[in-house]
């Protein structure tokens, strides 16, 4: 039961970051087209490092998450939606 | 607005690479004056070998030269990119004490300085850009970060160091997951975010604006960045006048710290103008420190 409301949750998550990233960067595929696992920077979804930087912009004043240069895991944060909602899920403060 | 690669960043620079090794170990072995005639026979060479900058050169001329473009001309523009890249060598070991700099528009920077939120300095491949290192000397609070293409950045740490290991320079390399926060930590801690923003190293989206007379297409992600991290923007140039004489112009650009999200865009747009308008002005007051040894006003595909 516990595990249901946490997956659901982790859906949820995962397409509210993924519309607001559409709607930031005026993407051209609909939100639930983003693959959880696909990589967002490069090849996959073909974010440029500014697109990555909107997205950290917006991601930190709706959630209150900090993403900071100095944490080297932004390698991995970035890597797909799925770690990005991970991350902002372990560290949200709103 | 279109995506595409410039044909500058598919042939290899070459010739940019060779005349700063050949420049290097002259000027290092025999000081400026005597080093400054090797220029010459050096300007000769290019001039006959590199066909394709001679087009280039005289392509701009043209645009640039309310006249005929004869072959003084040219020589005088291959010329001046030579001493530009060879003063880079005293620049870079700090003897400012051999040039003499007449400074425009400092106040602009020193207001901005002084707020401590970091701003954006954006030049073109018009002169030097080195020059900035003479103005650092005078003011010791100013800390200026350059960002560029990756491969650019590693190619020139490897020349600084041979030239002065203490000269290395902080640069931030594109093409990082992480590069743009990079970008907004130093601004935070009051940094001066260099670059050269008229030309792409790789796929960006281009914005066409008017430079002398005709349509050419800028880069939009130095404008973006500059939009999204909410930062003034001040131009910059340092013009070769001849001799040991070099012109460092500031002229505010933009600033996009109080542009709200919805006028991003208009502000960006009228930033991109306003660069072109600023580059188009200084390729008229000194025409021969125009860089793009290229096709800037290439055609869209």
């Amino acid at each position: 039961m516990q595990d249901n409301q946490k997956s659901n949750s982790t859906t949820d998550l995962q397409d509210e970051v993924a519309q607001l990233m559409v709607e930031c960067l005026n993407l051209e595929v609909t939100a639930n087209q983003i693959l959880p696992e696909a990589p967002l920077y490069g090849d996959g979804l073909g974010l440029d490092s500014i697109d990555v930087l909107e997205v950290a912009l917006v991601v930190s004043k709706r959630y209150g998450v900090q993403l900071r240069t100095d944490s080297t895991d932004n390698q991995h944060i970035f890597s797909s939606l799925r770690s990005l909602c991970d991350y902002i899920a372990a560290h949200r403060t709103l | 607005m279109t995506t595409s690669q410039t044909s500058w960043a598919q042939t290899p620079e070459r010739s940019n690479r060779l005349m700063l090794r050949v420049m290097t170990w002259i000027s290092l072995q025999l000081g400026r004056q005597a080093a400054r005639s090797v220029l010459h026979l050096i300007t000769i060479y290019f001039l006959l070998f590199a066909p394709t900058s001679r087009r280039a050169s005289r392509a701009y001329l043209n645009r640039a030269l309310d006249r005929p473009v004869r072959w003084p001309d040219l020589y005088r523009h291959f010329f001046t990119f030579a001493a530009t890249i060879h003063d880079r060598i005293y620049l870079i070991n700090q003897r400012f004490d051999l040039f003499d700099f007449e400074v425009y528009g400092a106040d602009i920077l020193e207001r901005l300085l002084v707020e401590g939120n970091g701003l954006f300095l954006m030049g073109a491949h018009l002169g030097s850009f080195e020059v900035i290192r003479a103005i650092g000397k005078k003011h010791t609070d100013l800390r200026v970060v350059m960002l560029m293409h990756e491969d650019n950045a590693q190619k020139i740490n490897t020349v600084l160091a041979a030239i002065n290991p203490e000269s290395v320079q902080d640069i931030i390399g594109l093409g990082h997951i992480d590069s743009m926060l990079k970008v907004q930590e130093r601004l935070d801690n009051g940094c001066v975010v260099g670059m050269l923003a008229d030309r792409t190293p790789g796929r960006d989206t281009l914005y066409p604006v008017q430079i002398l007379g005709d349509e050419a297409r800028l880069p939009v992600g130095p404008f973006r960045m500059a939009a999204l991290l909410r930062r003034p923007v001040i131009f910059m140039s340092g013009l070769y006048l001849g001799g040991n004489r070099y012109a460092i112009h500031f002229d505010y650009l933009a600033d996009f710290s109080t542009v709200a999200p919805g006028g991003r865009e208009a502000a960006m747009q009228a930033g991109l103008k306003r660069y072109a308008e600023l580059l188009e002005q200084y390729c008229r007051e000194a025409p021969y420190n125009w860089f793009n040894f290229f096709d800037f006003w290439q055609p869209s595909k």
